[in-house]
């Protein structure tokens, strides 16, 4: 598989909130075999961007391209449907419902072979076999992430969109979750992620953005940033 | 103990009627966003129009039964574009704006059959589907073949209800829509579509139960929809609104503690002592008795 081979590309996108305008003009690309990195501080826009990827706001100018097509403007259950997936921010699970009803509601759109899929999840992360029966609210908060993880595979995703796997984690349980974004690269899976902890999604990423206020600000190879100055002085308190 | 088995059977069909209706605005609440305060008289209106079919086929029961219930599905939906419609151009889900189009259609509704049905008389179902005679009679327990009905077919419809709710592909994307109407959205559910679905089974639902009133009561009138609605939405409140087990329970017991108080102490109280006991749970349960889901 060629890296280099754009999955996604996104060109000038804004998108307002009524007069608050969350993203200005923002573009950026990702490579088939990549792990590209979003980082920017709370309010920056890296939610705002991938929701409006996976088809959640119309965005007001710009176009997002994804396999060659244009999605600019469909909606989320069909860009889920053609190849995008999103682990939403925070718990992101439906703590009332069982596991695998969690895991099935991914495969909503196309539930044929999904005893496969829900093994292929299982192999992934065999603690929610064990637990696939209990309701996802009795899970800690490290098997909630792989819960959300593991319900963007039931789509069978080529991109998956991770809003900031490490938010609340404890770091032995950070360290997972990023060992397992390498290996799902590894996979085949395109992976855009929004970091808050810049070192860790740096390491773990071959290209990054970084966004101020809605804005696309500085991009580059993950290597190179994590030496740039400006990214050190405002991201990894050096 | 003869009055008490027989008010007993009462209470639950009136309270299979009750669960019906309180099931169908539950699931209108949880997963549409709207709070269909006059879904009971979308249901009444199809008990006009289950009448009507009746009168013009020779009181043929099928076609009857099948007026009802498609134009419980055909009504409920025909709103939809409408509660849509104001929530997107007040820009976000606004419930109580919801619930004051609920109430525009329900006064519209009573208006309608008050003028266009039979000059505003009440209506009265034919004998075939009226169905007071006694299947059981002993003693003052007297069973009649309605209360069979309603209490069969409520059974009946409740259990496939929760069937699709816990079983089917469908009811799993309502039950994420009702905990988390974003969550899913990013997870990929159609919400738009999943939304109409919700109403149209709502309105199977409420189709259905306008067969039983019509099988039970054996008579209908304008005011019967509003009159409904209030109990329905106490039931709805007290149980905490979106819970669809809560409203299994209470909306049972509201028709027993009906059928006692018309049993033992007095008919014409019925509704007043009923609201009583509500207010009374509610002041100590301000949440509902098994708690509000939404």
């Amino acid at each position: 598989m060629e890296q280099n081979e754009l999955i996604l590309k996104v060109e000038g996108l804004s998108v307002n909130y009524g007069h608050v305008e969350a993203l200005k003009d923002a573009s950026l690309t990702i490579g088939r075999g990549e792990i590209v990195v979003l980082l920017g501080a709370n309010g920056a826009g890296k939610t705002t961007l991938m929701e409006t990827i996976l088809g959640v706001h119309p965005p007001k100018t710009g176009t997002i391209t994804f396999k060659g097509a244009s999605i600019t403007g469909k909606p989320a259950d069909k860009n889920v449907r053609d190849g995008i997936s999103l682990v939403p921010e925070g718990p992101g699970v439906f703590a009332s419902m069982s596991v695998s009803d969690n895991l099935l509601l991914g495969a909503h759109h196309n539930l044929r072979d999904s005893a496969g899929k829900l093994d292929r999840v299982f192999d992934w992360f065999p603690i929610l076999k064990d637990r696939k029966d209990q309701t996802a609210g009795t899970l800690s908060g490290g098997e909630r992430r792989m819960l959300a993880i593991g319900r963007s595979l039931m789509s069978n995703p080529e991109l998956i969109l991770i809003d900031e796997p490490s938010i609340g984690l404890a770091p032995k349980i950070v360290n997972d979750i990023f060992a397992i974004i390498s290996q799902l690269n590894a996979e085949g899976y395109a992976i855009l992620l929004s970091e808050q902890n810049a070192y860790k999604a740096l390491k773990a990423s071959h290209r990054g953005y970084v966004l101020e206020t809605g804005r696309v600000v500085l991009e580059g190879a993950s290597a190179d940033l994590l030496n740039n100055p400006a990214i050190k002085e405002a991201y990894l308190g050096a | 103990m003869e009055v008490f088995i027989a008010q007993f059977v009462n209470g639950l069909s009136l309270g299979s009627i009750y669960v019906l209706l309180v099931t169908g605005f539950n699931l209108l609440l949880l997963v549409a966003m709207i709070i269909h305060f006059s879904y009971p008289q979308v249901v009444v209106f199809s008990m006009y129009m289950s009448w009507l079919v009746l009168r013009f086929t020779g009181n043929n029961v099928i076609l009857g039964v099948l007026a009802g219930i498609v134009s419980a599905i055909v009504l409920n939906i025909a709103f939809a574009p409408l509660f849509q419609q104001v929530m997107r151009k007040r820009g976000h889900v606004d419930i109580n704006a919801t619930m004051v189009v609920s109430m525009a259609i329900g006064m519209i509704i009573t208006d309608v059959l008050s003028h266009e049905f039979n000059n505003g008389f009440p209506i009265a179902f034919p004998e075939n589907i009226k169905g007071d005679e006694a299947l059981f009679q002993f003693g003052l327990i007297h069973i009649s073949r309605g209360q069979v009905i309603s209490l069969a077919v409520g059974l009946v419809a409740v259990s496939a209800f929760f069937w699709l709710l816990y079983r089917t592909k469908y009811g799993r994307a309502f039950r994420a829509i009702a905990e988390d109407p974003a969550n899913a959205r990013l997870v990929g559910i159609p919400i738009f579509q999943t939304g109409i679905l919700s109403y149209a089974i709502t309105g199977a639902l409420g189709g259905v139960t306008a067969v039983l009133l019509a099988v039970l009561l054996g008579s209908a009138s304008p005011g019967l929809g509003e009159a409904v609605a209030h109990k329905v939405l106490a039931v709805s409140i007290i149980a905490g609104l979106g819970n669809l087990v809560g409203g299994l329970v209470i909306g049972l017991s509201l028709g027993i503690l009906e059928a006692m108080v018309q049993g033992y102490i007095t008919g014409t109280w019925s509704n007043a002592i009923a609201f009583v006991v509500l207010l009374v749970i509610i002041l100590a349960k301000p949440r509902g008795v098994f708690g509000m889901k939404l």
